[in-house]
């Protein structure tokens, strides 16, 4: 009998064991599928700024951060992801800066361009520069995972909260999801 | 304290955690909770005046997909879209309607009476009972023609792909290339982040041009030589806010500007000068997102706003007139 049940045990676990390995994946790798190993990204197609990627990332800053898709940006004087609304004069004081954390540098190019690059070790993945690049621009900036600051959990605490369901497992061959006019280097 | 207080008490916790255990799995809704990160796009669309226009009941058309307007003088409504012209009296009653081929992407009277369309990187005559008589040969395969005016002589056609105007002769023969980019001429080229590019000659004649990306519009001799301009880069009701703006422009009988914007949507009167006069629509009166607010001005100043979000022909009239 206590054979039989030592057996019954064992047995569960190892079948537990080998459904895990299988259908999970290791994490370290990413999770397994028979595709391949696929990482963590967000669909900006479907992203709605909500600001759930700044808070519930287990990282800290977010391992989510705006990138820029530099084909779709116009190089903008008055650009809306940049400056708050209601800006009167276009300075770059921090009194004029959409950005919470001060992320995004701008830099003139020629008249009337100016270029915005965005430090990723400033983001915090809020999304309030994409929600205004998306209304009054072009939408050319974008969150995205970046896969050297994920954790790659299992249980992504972000998508779990997405409220849009812009979370989705991805191959890691081709771990970016910018939508624009062609994959970007980012 | 008593034994049974103490465990009524500790029931009555575990109770109230419970409660509120259950409360935030299953009854609060995550698409509520308050984003620490708002934009305030409310604050944005709140139209900072009161619009000195008001709206009367707008056309429904039968084509699917509308993107240009005109007006002809005698206050007939001109609407171009996808697959399909259709020609309107100026009550709103349908005239005629006929199918084109493709996608018209602008349309403008001619002098005769005929309709040069733009079908996406070319243009088109049709006469107004759905006859084409000519087809012209696009420029350049990356051309988008996002506007076209016609004047008695000339034929004006807005490229966004290129970031050119083009001026034809009435037969669809090329004359000139006007805003090419080009250094040794010291000319900067128009700056057009979007697709929207638009081109108008007011009623005294001149040429006029939407240069988007520098939030003005300019004023060009019809060969081509830059003259003078007026715009500024704002969020405030008087200027040009977002990446690009204004997306088109038409005028009034007596040569005032009416543009309309994307991002905040907005439609606007300026003095011939380019002094900012009254707000026709706010953005509270169009969808948020809406594009392409192609406008015309009939009669009466009148106002006529292609909605491509809600597929309708907006009308607006001065309040004082009405």
């Amino acid at each position: 009998m206590r054979t039989t049940i030592r057996g019954t045990l064992f047995g569960g676990l190892a079948l537990m064991a080998g459904d895990l390995l299988f259908k999970e994946g290791l994490p370290l790798f990413g999770k397994n599928t028979k595709a391949g190993p696929t990482v963590w990204q967000l669909d900006p197609a479907k992203c709605i700024q909500c600001g759930r990627c700044a808070i519930n990332c287990v990282k800290t800053p977010s391992a989510v951060k705006c990138t820029h898709a530099y084909s779709m940006c116009g190089y903008c004087k008055l650009c809306s992801g940049y400056f708050k609304p209601g800006t009167k004069t276009l300075e770059t004081g921090a009194e004029n800066k959409l950005c919470p954390v001060s992320a995004i540098k701008r830099t003139f190019v020629e008249d009337p361009f100016y270029e915005y690059i965005i430090d990723e070790t400033l983001c915090i993945g809020c999304g309030k520069c994409v929600k205004g690049c998306g209304a009054f621009g072009n939408g050319s900036l974008q969150l995205q995972v970046r896969h050297h600051l994920c954790d790659n959990c299992n249980d992504c605490s972000i998508a779990r909260n997405c409220p849009a369901e812009a979370f989705s497992r991805v191959p890691l061959t081709d771990p970016y999801l910018l939508k624009g006019f062609g994959k970007e280097k980012i | 304290m008593k034994k049974p207080v103490i465990i009524i008490l500790a029931i009555f916790l575990l109770m109230a955690l419970l409660a509120w255990m259950l409360r935030d799995l299953f009854m609060v809704n995550p698409a509520l909770q308050k984003n620490p990160y708002d934009y305030g796009m409310k604050e944005v669309r709140k139209a900072d005046s009161m619009p000195a226009y008001s709206e009367i009941a707008p056309i429904k058309p039968l084509l699917k997909e509308i993107t240009s307007i005109a007006c002809g003088k005698d206050g007939k409504i001109f609407l171009a879209g996808k697959g399909g012209v259709e020609i309107f009296d100026p009550s709103g009653r349908v005239l005629k309607m006929f199918s084109i081929p493709g996608y018209a992407t602008c349309m403008a009277l001619m002098p005769g009476g005929n309709l040069a369309i733009g079908m996406e990187d070319h243009l088109e005559v049709w006469t107004p009972s759905g006859t084409i008589i000519s087809a012209w040969e696009a420029v350049d395969t990356a051309s988008v023609i996002t506007s076209v005016v016609a004047t008695q002589s000339s034929v004006f056609a807005a490229d966004a792909g290129k970031k050119i105007v083009y001026r034809y002769d009435h037969q669809g023969k090329l004359e000139a290339k006007i805003g090419e980019k080009d250094p040794v001429r010291k000319v900067p080229g128009f700056i057009i982040p979007s697709p929207f590019f638009d081109v108008g000659i007011s009623p005294s004649g001149d040429l006029w041009i939407a240069n988007t990306g520098r939030y003005r519009l300019e004023k060009y001799s019809m060969d081509g030589a830059f003259l003078s301009c007026w715009g500024e880069a704002s969020m405030a009701l008087e200027g040009f806010a977002g990446c690009c703006n204004p997306t088109h422009f038409a005028f009034l009988e007596d040569g005032s500007f009416v543009t309309s914007e994307k991002g905040i949507e907005r439609v606007k009167v300026y003095s011939p000068a380019g002094k900012f006069v009254a707000l026709v629509a706010g953005p509270d009166a169009f969808d948020e997102g809406t594009r392409g607010l192609d406008l015309a001005a009939g009669p009466n100043g009148r106002i006529l706003v292609v909605d491509p979000s809600r597929n309708l022909v907006r009308i607006f009239l001065p309040k004082e007139k009405r």
